[in-house]
């Protein structure tokens, strides 16, 4: 006699599942929970650079979280993160829905236009990072060129090493990163809309504007609401383009929360102090991570699709 | 330069073929010499491609000289270097020998990661013949915890043909540096090049302009003032490029070859890259204030303290230091001896370039600013890019600065 699905599962066939649950969780537990857990460990211990070898350094409650809040700087790069985020998935975004509209229509050379764009996202963050260190150069960069052909000279900029300037142009490359992405998953959303539904409206008299409104928005709304979660997820935590660009400079000007944590860290071996900053610098994509996960979990329940 | 391959080194080059092609196991089993042969880590930050010559001729030399050893190297870029040995810290994976920048026995002496050396050190009884400034560099806490590797210090190259033709004569104050500077900047050419990166090599920099100005890191409220309006005069009088706020000294030496900077600061590491220039340069101390001075910068071999094979790493260290390796293997490097005994050999009896930059050594100061180094550093970066790129004035930068710089310095 075989079990009938949705009924208990033999003991066999239970302890077998656990059995494929054991690599996922042995490689979590790993990688993941032993890591956050010492992690967590050091930001309440006061840890020198020779303690770090077979731990040691006493225990020293709050302190390091009270010296990292009580520090402006890492106030300062907490508004960063926010304004490097905020930009960057505002115009991710639209520029991806924009694009994911365009590619949704057949016409020719479709295909090989939207693989091509798929190689901004491919690139690793250092290369791309390098790329546009060189293009926004004041002297040699092609940006400069460009707006100095088509403008007085004034319109060209020292864009990374002003301070007032240099995030937007680190969130510009960060957006020409994050845009395939978008553009990609936003796609996929479109593909799912029954064209039935804009044949319908079309016969109705509804114009392309009215169609776009009314019925290809409101239906993208949980795609949408996904891609800008996974985006605030990524975004708020991106470290390697902004260090490769300015490392943080000029000043402070770039200096995003991840780069506060790697400079007090890395530079100043307060290890401490910077466990802690890495756990603060995790609350953001935590809640961010816990509302799309329950989102998830609600919209498979009601059976719909993400 | 040849050298003659003898047997142990056959058998070591065939056997590391063998190894590659996945015979290693074969191989070793049957070799009887490996069994008391000490293989040890070695990490260094010398990454680029005109290092490696030098680097591997040094390194099969040692396998030939000191009996029994074969050395694994490592090699990091120049910034991550400090990271692994911290990571290195937590894992317990850390190499035997590693050469680090002169600058990192500030973070790295109160760790308790390097090897005290100091019984060996006496014992070899040749630590006069060092220079003052990189020996003293290796002493912490009354302890020799590293031999110096190498030395070089920084000094105002120029392009000669435009320093001529626009009558100019090398500048030896900050006044005639100021006007020089300024006379040779002319379209798309700046007067001087420097390097004011958020970094160390940065600080590195313009410590020299505090020196200089008569004040030093525990005075800076009043000359890091007078250092940091001098350089921000430069750029409001358009002879140094704002842009420097972003520049290696990498960058800096390729705006000089470019010939689109007619001066530069910059080390003797640039030497050998310069020769290849289509232009006549030269190079002179940097310009004085109120005093003379330029910075010390180099390497250190260093011992860490968890090597089971501390006695080895010092033969190996002590064997680097004798002239007929050291010579070759600095030469090829485009640096500088810590030895005084060394200066009269090689190229740097010769060269007029290096000569310079030797003759600046005994002048040339460490960064010698205990435990809390790496903030001063970042403060001092931090309050010169606000500076020149003009979010502050000089004197207010310098105010605040020199608070940070204090506690840092009162912190032990």
């Amino acid at each position: 006699m075989r079990p009938r699905s949705g009924t208990q599962p033999s003991a066999h066939r239970r302890r077998a599942g656990y059995l494929f649950c054991l690599p996922g969780t042995a490689f979590l537990a790993l990688f993941l929970a032993y890591p956050l857990f010492y992690n967590a460990w050091t930001s309440v211990h006061d840890v020198k650079l020779g303690q770090l070898l077979g731990g040691g350094g006493p225990f020293n409650g709050l302190d390091n979280y009270r010296v990292v809040v009580d520090d402006p700087a890492f106030w300062h790069s907490v508004r960063l993160s926010l304004v490097f985020t905020l930009g960057s998935l505002a115009f991710q975004f639209t520029i991806g829905f924009a694009l994911a509209l365009l590619f949704a229509r057949p016409f020719p050379l479709n295909g090989l236009l939207r693989s091509l764009l798929l190689v901004a996202w491919l690139l690793p963050p250092v290369v791309s990072g390098t790329l546009f260190r060189w293009l926004l150069d004041a002297e040699s960069g092609a940006y400069n060129a460009l707006l100095r052909a088509v403008g007085p000279d004034s319109l060209s900029h020292d864009w990374l090493t002003d301070p007032s300037t240099a995030l937007a142009g680190v969130v510009l490359a960060n957006i020409w990163v994050g845009v395939p992405f978008n553009m990609l998953l936003l796609l996929v959303g479109l593909h799912t809309i029954d064209p039935e539904l804009h044949e319908a409206a079309a016969i109705d008299g509804a114009g392309p504007w009215q169609r776009f409104r009314r019925i290809t928005l409101p239906l993208m709304r949980p795609v949408s609401v996904t891609v800008l979660l996974l985006g605030l997820i990524y975004t708020f935590k991106v470290f390697d383009i902004v260090f490769v660009m300015t490392g943080g400079g000029p000043v402070d000007a770039t200096r995003v929360l991840s780069l506060y944590v790697y400079e007090v860290f890395f530079k100043f071996f307060r290890f401490g102090q910077g466990a802690a900053a890495g756990l603060l610098l995790l609350v953001v994509p935590l809640l961010t991570g816990v509302i799309y996960v329950r989102r998830l979990r609600r919209e498979e329940a009601a059976g719909g699709a993400v | 330069m040849s050298y003659t391959v003898d047997r142990r080194g056959f058998l070591r080059t065939a056997g590391a073929g063998a190894a590659a092609l996945g015979l290693g196991g074969a191989l070793a089993s049957c070799s009887s010499e490996e069994s008391s042969t000490v293989t040890l880590t070695w990490w260094d930050y010398f990454t680029l491609d005109n290092f490696q010559p030098g680097m591997n001729r040094l390194i099969k030399d040692i396998e030939q000289g000191v009996p029994d050893v074969r050395i694994e190297r490592r090699t990091f870029p120049f910034a991550e270097l400090d990271r692994q040995i911290t990571l290195g810290a937590i894992s317990g994976d850390l190499p035997d020998i590693a050469i680090v920048d002169n600058v990192a026995m500030n973070t790295l002496a109160g760790s308790d990661l390097l090897a005290d050396l100091t019984d060996r050190v006496e014992e070899w009884g040749q630590a006069d013949q060092y220079y003052k400034g990189p020996w003293e560099g290796c002493q912490v806490g009354g302890k020799t915890l590293g031999i110096p590797n190498n030395s070089n210090c920084l000094a105002l190259y120029y392009n000669t043909r435009m320093l001529e033709s626009a009558g100019v004569r090398p500048p030896t104050t900050w006044d005639e540096l100021a006007s020089a500077a300024q006379r040779l900047t002319s379209g798309d050419r700046f007067g001087l090049a420097l390097s004011a990166i958020k970094t160390e090599e940065g600080v590195f920099q313009f410590l020299p302009f505090l020196w200089q100005a008569g004040g030093d890191l525990d005075t800076f409220a009043t000359y890091g003032a007078t250092a940091l309006s001098f350089l921000d005069d430069l750029i409001a009088k358009g002879s140094l490029s704002e842009q420097c706020v972003g520049w290696t000294q990498q960058d800096v030496n390729t705006r000089f070859l470019n010939q689109r900077a007619a001066m530069q600061i910059n080390g003797p590491w640039q030497i050998p890259t310069l020769k290849s220039a289509d232009f006549d340069w030269d190079v002179v101390a940097l310009p004085r204030d109120r005093a003379a001075a330029t910075c010390l910068g180099g390497e250190n071999w260093v011992v860490t303290a968890k090597s089971k094979h501390v006695d080895k790493a010092w033969e190996v260290l002590e064997y680097t230091q004798r002239p007929s390796v050291l010579v070759p293997y600095l030469v090829s490097f485009g640096e500088l001896p810590s030895r005084k005994d060394l200066a009269d050999e090689g190229t740097w009896a010769s060269d007029p370039a290096l000569r310079l930059f030797l003759s600046q050594l005994p002048l040339a100061r460490p960064r010698r600013y205990g435990p809390h180094y790496a903030d001063i550093s970042q403060t001092v970066a931090e309050a010169e890019q606000a500076v020149l790129t003009g979010s502050v004035s000089a004197s207010a930068a310098a105010q605040t600065a020199a608070v940070k710089i204090d506690k840092a310095l009162a912190a032990q």
